[in-house]
């Protein structure tokens, strides 16, 4: 592996939750990567935000690494969940609920609920 | 051909969709990273075919991407995709 690859590796394997985004969660830099971050934020979910704006390497790297074209890349424990479209369908399907459940990821269980009310 | 035109019969050669709409949005993105005059950088899809049966999201996503090849992936700047049976 390249040494991005192994540092990707390295991140989401010893991280419960990592988000390859543009800017970071506090200052997101790309309206996709934002409103990710703007759920896992509003969800309370303790999470590993990488910048991939501050390294080319890491920018290309996480596209080969799960080879996904786009960024945002949300990952739980080491794999690979999806990008914008899928992590908002599985907000709002509970579907991410499941899996943080699932993986021991701590999340506040009623601004998901409230995320799906505002979207029903 | 436009991009538009491009995805629109790459996806209909590679699912035979029951229904499917390209929309370019790039207009709504002006100012923001990636957009370019003239548009055709940020694109909505809703596509619908029995293809996509037994799938997960992933493999959707990824046959979707494989159906429209790096080279117009690469030259999209935002591509959002709602993927069904």
């Amino acid at each position: 592996m390249t040494d991005a690859k192994t540092l990707i590796d390295e991140t989401v394997k010893s991280n419960d939750v990592v988000l390859y985004m543009k800017g970071t969660k506090e200052m997101p830099q790309c309206g996709f990567s934002s409103r990710v971050a703007g759920v896992l934020n509003y969800m309370g979910v303790d999470y590993t935000d990488v910048n991939v704006l501050a390294d080319d390497a890491i920018r290309q790297g996480i596209k080969d690494y799960s080879d996904w074209p786009t960024i945002p890349q949300l990952y739980v424990k080491g794999e690979f969940v999806g990008g914008c479209d899928i992590i908002t369908e599985m907000t709002l399907s509970g579907e991410l609920d499941t899996l943080f459940a699932e993986n021991g990821v701590a999340f506040d269980k009623d601004a998901a609920d409230k995320i799906r009310e505002a979207n029903a | 051909m436009s991009v538009t035109e491009e995805i629109r019969t790459a996806l209909e050669k590679a699912f035979s969709p029951s229904e499917l709409e390209v929309v370019d949005d790039s207009e709504r993105h002006r100012g923001h990273a990636g957009y370019q005059e003239g548009g055709e950088s940020h694109f909505n899809v809703r596509i619908r075919s029995g293809a996509f049966a037994g799938q997960s999201r992933i493999a959707r996503h990824r046959a979707v991407h494989a159906a429209l090849g790096p080279d117009l992936v690469g030259r999209i700047h935002a591509l959002s995709l709602d993927i069904g049976e």
